[in-house]
């Protein structure tokens, strides 16, 4: 016979450790749950508000609200330039909106994310996640060792129930379900053994605790691992051109950004030599000019003196050194020049990197200057240039056909007033135009000036590559604590915390006794634990031969 | 209801609260990160005593004869950091000119080191700019790598004035000026 029906609620009256063996929370260990957010009035005493201060921080609304702060405050640094990413876009914004800008600067919206406001914002969340974690730990761990909880009196009210009827007297009868409970790793908690009534309380899915437990310390180790990437590491951006090297300090980085307690004494004192770059172009079918394959040959030394080495850097394949990755990022071309001023002595000899427009064929600006001889030079360079109706134009990105288009200047270069110049403008207020018409170059051509002014030649083509040298310690412990943070979250949502409750009493024959047994989980929303109690309800029956039961469960 | 209200209100400013004590505190930590051996201007002096010793430079020069530091031991060097794309240096290239003939006689030498140039732009550069003494030629940086061992040049230009020992005096970060080139000079033990 079979009577299914409904879990029933506990009425009022239920004993309290019928309580206690359906409550799963961490309570039950006798401490107060402190994400739960609870507000109470603060009292007068400093340590009262210090306290209150501190459990106001640590519950999960503030930290909630500090999560939707970090992300509301995320959202200036991906919608207006930020100095650190893009400072020629930061001018620009000043530019077009003259009032607004200063304001927002003040605000830190140019560096958000250096921003103090935003690093309290994080701080406070990181504090707010430890004194959340810190104390949860030790609940967990304490939940953890607890035994399972009493049998509730009537185990008939559970949501899962069975009864049998059993040959054996009540102990040996909940000693055989014990063993069987035991047998399939269930913790146990059996009644005195001298007591009246005899039951087995068995508990399975601590590692759903063990999950929570590592989920929460894998999330503090992600915020501190990128703490420490943020504090010891550093970014740095070089321009290479091929045949040139350079060592990994400060002065000779193009840009540097180190984390906040690295200062230029704290590089790594690699150094780098560009022997080659080679980019190769799909150069038929629909997809012809798309880059196949970027490949930049270097010889590299870990210190000064130190034995070379050579690698070959490839888009996704960086070089490691010292602990730090230099990735291949960019890359160019740098026509070579030569320059002779009127006095027909040399004043510039230099591949000069050439900055690609954005038009997918390598066409490129880039400017000469020759200040020992107050020549300067504005040119456009194209890897296979094509004419067409006298405009020029680059049909395919590879030095197929180089050419350069320069406009010569003559006079001041503005670069004796000790201001710094940036090396792709060409100040030419100080200056006069030499031709009126661009003048075309190819490989190994000469222009001479008019006015004897002097020559240009247009000596060849080299590439350039540009490098991210990248430091973050930080970077191999975070992506450890987040696979272990996933691996916590899984446990924690795909074990489920059961108990199962066997009682036996003296049956009314006065021999034998009546067995129920009990289940209870505490969610069982991928299912699954109504087919596990049956089962096992039917193993505990079957153990005793010709026993007939009567289950009962939703 | 009110209740409630209050709480919500409360919560709130505890929060705001928290966070502008934190960004206070953040301020606090972040700002202010300063070399205190850095006097005014750009020129850092090093105390008697407590002076870096160098190490040998070695390199070629922008002609491509040897250079090395040691050869100059005995005598104040004053070692200057440049390059021919650099504004500053240009703005200060006349006080080296000037300063070099002018300390000739009183046991001090100029040297240079070219850093991120070519040769032929370089001797462009000293030419037009009347520099006579030897510079390292340097693209890479090497020789910048080799004294950051002992003192930061992290900008170009950068001074650093040596005295007789091979220790390190004082360094000028960016455009020298003339009173704080002698100043370091008189550190150095050189009288005008």
């Amino acid at each position: 016979m079979t009577d299914v029906h409904a879990p029933q609620s506990q009425p009022e009256s239920a004993a309290a450790e019928d309580e206690a063996a359906r409550s799963f929370s961490l309570d039950q260990t006798g401490t107060a749950e402190g994400g739960s957010g609870r507000t109470t009035p603060p009292p007068a005493a400093n340590a009262g508000w210090l306290r209150w201060g501190w459990r106001q921080l640590t519950s999960m609304r503030t930290a909630l609200v500090l999560l939707f702060l970090l992300a509301l405050g995320s959202i200036p640094g991906s919608v207006l330039p930020q100095q650190g990413s893009d400072a020629g876009a930061v001018q620009q914004y000043y530019a077009s909106h003259p009032s607004l800008a200063p304001l927002l600067n003040h605000l830190g919206l140019f560096n958000v994310f250096a921003a103090p406001w935003f690093a309290a914002i994080y701080l406070l969340l990181f504090a707010s996640l430890v004194g959340c974690v810190v104390p949860r730990t030790f609940r967990l761990v304490g939940a953890a060792r607890t035994p399972p909880p009493r049998a509730p009196r009537n185990l008939a009210r559970l949501p899962h129930s069975s009864t049998y009827n059993s040959a054996l007297a009540p102990d040996a009868a909940v000693a055989g379900a014990a063993a069987i409970l035991g047998g399939q790793r269930f913790r146990l908690r059996r009644s005195a053994s001298d007591a009246k009534d005899h039951w087995v309380s068995a508990e399975k899915g601590y590692l759903r605790e063990v999950g929570n437990l590592l989920f929460h310390l894998s999330l503090l180790g992600v915020l501190l691992s990128i703490a420490a990437g943020g504090l010891f590491g550093y970014k740095a951006d070089k321009l290479l051109v091929e045949g040139q090297s350079f060592s990994d300090t400060v002065s000779a980085l193009d840009e540097f950004h180190p984390g906040r307690l690295v200062s230029g004494d704290d590089l790594a004192p690699f150094s780098v030599t560009l022997n080659s770059f080679t980019a190769n172009y799909i150069d038929s079918g629909e997809s012809r000019g798309q880059p196949s394959n970027f490949d930049a040959g270097v010889w590299y030394t870990s210190s000064p003196g130190a034995k070379p080495g050579t690698y070959h850097i490839r888009i996704n394949d960086p070089l490691s050194v010292d602990s730090l990755k230099v990735y291949l990022i960019g890359h160019g071309y740098a026509p070579e020049f030569k320059v002779t001023g009127a006095d027909g002595k040399v004043a510039y000899e230099e591949a000069t990197p050439f900055i690609p427009a954005n038009t997918g064929n390598f066409e490129s600006d880039g400017v000469v200057k020759a200040p020992d001889a107050s020549l300067g030079f504005m040119g456009v360079f194209e890897p296979t240039v094509f004419s067409a109706n006298g405009t020029l134009t680059s049909i395919f990105p590879a030095a197929d056909a180089p050419a350069v288009s320069l406009i010569g200047y003559y006079g001041n270069l503005g670069m004796n007033n000790g201001v710094p110049q940036s090396v792709y403008q060409l100040d030419t207020s100080g200056m006069t135009k030499l031709s009126g018409s661009p003048h075309l170059l190819t490989p190994g051509q000469t222009w001479k000036l008019p006015n004897g002014k002097g020559s240009i030649t247009f000596v060849g083509v080299k590439q350039w590559v540009s490098l991210a040298i990248t430091y973050d310690p930080g970077q191999v412990p975070a992506l450890v604590c987040g696979i272990l943070a996933l691996a916590g979250l899984l446990l924690s949502f795909f074990v489920r915390r059961r108990r199962v409750f066997v009682r036996a009493v003296p049956a009314a024959s006065g021999t034998g006794s009546v067995v129920t047994v009990g289940g209870l989980t505490r969610s069982d929303a991928s299912g699954g634990f109504e087919e596990e109690f049956a089962e096992l309800a039917a193993e505990i029956a079957s153990a005793e031969p010709g026993n007939k039961s009567e289950n009962s469960g939703a | 209801m009110f209740k409630a209200k209050r709480r919500t209100v409360v919560t709130v400013t505890a929060v705001a609260a928290a966070l502008l004590g934190g960004a206070l505190a953040a301020t606090l930590l972040t700002s202010g990160k300063t070399n205190a051996s850095d006097t005014p201007g750009n020129t850092v002096e090093y105390q008697a005593g407590q002076r870096p010793l160098v190490p040998n430079l070695t390199g070629k020069s922008l002609t491509g004869a040897s250079m090395n530091l040691s050869s100059y031991r005995g005598k104040v060097v004053v070692l200057n950091f440049w390059g021919s794309w650099c504004s500053p240096c240009r703005d200060e290239a006349a006080l080296f000119a000037g300063a070099s003939q002018q300390y000739a006689s009183k046991g001090v030498t100029f040297l240079g080191d070219d850093v991120g140039d070519t040769p032929a732009n370089a001797l462009a550069f000293t030419s037009s700019q009347g520099i006579t003494y030897p510079s390292f030629n340097d693209p890479g940086y090497a020789v910048v790598t080799q004294i950051s061992q002992v003192v930061p040049v992290h900008d170009t230009p950068t001074t650093v004035v040596i005295d007789k020992t091979g220790h390190v005096v004082g360094t000028i970060i960016g455009a020298a000026k003339y009173s704080e080139l002698t100043a370091l000079l008189r550190d150095a033990g050189v009288t005008q």
